[in-house]
């Protein structure tokens, strides 16, 4: 069967959603199949520009496909008769993150007229689907709250587990993946600040000049340098793979995540327990507190106490670690099932 | 630089029209650019060819410093800096508008279509920093049609020292997609008419199961079985090496291209002469009658009287075969450096 499988794409950006399709591309030719991953160029800013780009998304040329399996917001509108979305992200901008007052849309009319559109469009494309997959009980949720479709979570492994097999703790606390506002790696800063058996590794890719240098001062103002690593670069998989697979523990703070973070995932999958925090959203499905790590308080000082206990010696980290593996094995879904649902 | 390259393609068709966009980023990642290949379906059927052009020029590319665009509609996109390696028009609409091939009725409705169409494709040559095609054929058309100059840049092969020559069988050698526009069928109704033992290979997939069926059937109703080998399928780049290695010499005898296609310059590449017709387009660019192999009218009766000199006069085919190689190593330059130099230029 000729597979399609559409999503978008932020030219010149290469992350975990990326990383999924391929995946899905690998598996599905392994399983057989003739597949190719449409990537199509998205950009939210501005605004205004989204109408034209949903428009540009549903006018592609699918039909050469017998199937396709749409990811993301706005390449799921592409048309065709048999379509099954795995949904990783819909325009939280048009939704809650409109309720909550943080979406990009312009006030007034304006914003109003695009929302509308999304909202409108999206209804139009839910009701074109054969069936309907998410990765993530948040996005499940409010798929159900704002556009009232059911759907059936399905949770993939992670998209390299040979390169995460733990190991021997260095005794460090590694925070990797993406530097930036949102994933909060300041204030994990300023909590290692007051654990001073804490050695702390940062390292990722910075989204901006500024978010850099807002982590490099913060580690020299509280003066830390011997005892937090910043390394703030592209890492490939298996530099990223080396510093998890030696460290303690792993802390993870984003804000209100969709899912359960692919980061809290590579960690699992390596049995190293996970520091997140209770507003982490999605990841929250992951770390359980005194099961498969701690769920601090958004606080320096409660984080500081997550950061003591981890640093305090292997054997909670060890036990914290295969809990972890566990929860996530138990939460996945393998790869055969997945093919089977998605092209069922 | 951040270099988008960005082309249209149509999904689970596997064709040369990839393979330059592809090489290019390549040899861009090796002199160190940040590359994002871009490519979006398209099938530009007429009920929705004008909607197809309006998305693409919808494409936000605004995160390169600059796009180069191949195949149409790709160059409609609205970026400061865009460069044109143009392939080739929708070919429906430009020159084969009225032929044979058209698919259109000569009526006023597609008129007004095309017309639209031609006057869109100019607008967007207009804005583009600079206009390059891929041959002499596709700068002729963009004169003609679009009143707009071009440059021609050659595009080269990926690592071409691959190509090598190991002998000389007794094969002339076709490689590409077996489709009616390939006209494999001349080759083997011209087979029809060899005096000598010459035989014929034919390796490629096809799209057209209706077109493989008749060749299938013409090699049978001619006694050719024994002459023919038609390799129907997708031939990876490791046995196309192999083979173009092996072969006597090879053919490409398409309808009016748009290139000279990379079956003929991976010929070049491992000094195999190489046989093609008057009205074959791009590959005429490359090869000159008699010197690096044999330019004739698309008749089976010349073309076998070529397949058998090539066959008989083994000497000189050999002779052809390094004049291949010569032609597009030393004579037309067709390499990378040049092609990067003047598209980023």
């Amino acid at each position: 069967m000729r597979i399609l499988i559409a999503t978008n794409m932020a030219p010149f950006v290469w992350g975990g959603a990326e990383e999924l399709a391929v995946n899905l591309q690998r598996h599905l030719v392994d399983a057989g199949h003739d597949s190719e991953v449409l990537r199509i160029p998205y950009q939210w800013e501005p605004a205004t520009g989204i109408p034209s780009q949903m428009y540009l998304a549903r006018v592609l040329a699918c039909e050469n496909a017998d199937r396709v399996v749409a990811l993301k917001f706005p390449a799921y509108m592409v048309q065709h008769p048999h379509k099954t979305l795995w949904l990783l992200h819909q325009y939280r901008q048009a939704y809650d993150l409109f309720d909550a007052g943080l979406s990009n849309l312009p006030s007034g009319e304006a914003g109003q007229r695009i929302r509308g559109a999304v909202i409108r469009a999206d209804a139009i494309a839910f009701s074109e689907l054969d069936s309907i997959y998410v990765n993530s009980e948040v996005t499940q949720r409010r798929l159900l709250q704002y556009n009232g479709i059911e759907s059936t979570i399905l949770l993939p492994p992670v998209n390299d587990p040979e390169l995460f097999v733990g190991g021997r703790s260095e005794g460090y606390v590694f925070a990797g993946g993406r530097i930036n506002g949102m994933k909060r790696q300041r204030l994990l800063v300023q909590a290692a600040a007051r654990v001073p058996s804490c050695r702390l590794v940062v390292a990722g890719p910075a989204d901006s000049p500024e978010d850099a240098r807002e982590l490099v001062e913060c580690v020299d103002d509280l003066g830390l340098r011997d005892r937090v690593t910043v390394d703030i670069r592209f890492l490939s998989r298996s530099e990223y793979a080396a510093y998890l697979n030696d460290a303690a523990a792993v802390a993870y703070l984003p804000l209100d995540e969709d899912s359960l973070g692919y980061v809290a995932m590579e960690a699992a999958t390596a049995r190293k327990p996970i520091i997140a925090t209770s507003d982490s959203g999605g990841v929250l499905g992951l770390v359980e507190d005194g099961v498969t790590g701690w769920v601090a308080d958004p606080t320096i000082e409660s984080l500081a106490d997550a950061l003591a206990s981890a640093v305090s010696g292997p054997g909670v980290c060890e036990s914290l670690g295969v809990g972890a593996h566990d929860k996530l094995a138990a939460l996945s879904t393998s790869w055969e099932e997945i093919l089977e649902r998605l092209l069922g | 630089m951040r270099i988008a390259l960005f082309s249209s393609y149509v999904p689970f068709v596997r064709g040369g029209d990839r393979q330059i966009v592809d090489w290019l980023a390549t040899m861009l990642e090796r002199r160190g650019h940040d590359v994002e290949r871009i490519y979006l379906p398209s099938l530009p059927w007429e009920n929705r060819v004008l909607q197809e052009m309006a998305a693409f020029r919808c494409v936000d590319l605004s995160a390169a410093d600059r796009v180069i665009c191949f195949r149409p509609p790709a160059h409609v996109i609205d970026h400061p800096v865009k460069v044109l390696w143009f392939i080739h028009h929708v070919r429906e609409f430009y020159d084969l508008w009225g032929t044979e091939f058209s698919v259109f009725p000569d009526d006023a409705a597609h008129r007004g279509l095309r017309d639209r169409i031609r006057a869109i494709d100019t607008s967007a040559m207009r804005e583009a920093h600079a206009v390059f095609t891929n041959s002499e054929t596709v700068t002729n058309r963009l004169l003609e049609f679009n009143a707009m100059k071009s440059e021609v840049l050659y595009p080269p092969l990926l690592d071409p020292e691959r190509f090598r020559c190991d002998g000389f069988n007794d094969e002339i050698l076709c490689v590409g997609r077996v489709e009616p526009a390939k006209r494999q069928h001349l080759l083997v109704e011209a087979l029809g008419h060899t005096t000598s033992q010459v035989r014929l290979r034919l390796s490629g997939v096809s799209e057209s199961p209706d077109y493989a069926d008749h060749i299938r059937r013409l090699i049978s109703s001619q006694g050719l079985d024994d002459r023919v080998h038609f390799d129907n399928r997708w031939i990876d780049d490791e046995e196309k090496v192999d083979q173009m290695a092996a072969c006597l010499a090879s053919a490409y005898v398409g309808y009016n291209e748009d290139s000279y296609g990379y079956s003929p310059l991976e010929a070049s590449h491992a000094s195999k002469a190489i046989l093609t017709t008057t009205d074959s387009g791009g590959v005429t660019e490359l090869v000159i009658d008699g010197y690096n192999g044999f330019v004739v009218e698309p008749d089976p009766g010349m073309l076998a009287e070529r397949m058998d000199q090539l066959f008989v006069d083994t000497d000189r085919t050999r002779q052809m075969g390094r004049a291949a190689r010569r032609r597009v190593v030393d004579e037309l330059c067709i390499d990378w450096d040049h092609v990067i130099e003047r598209l980023l230029s």
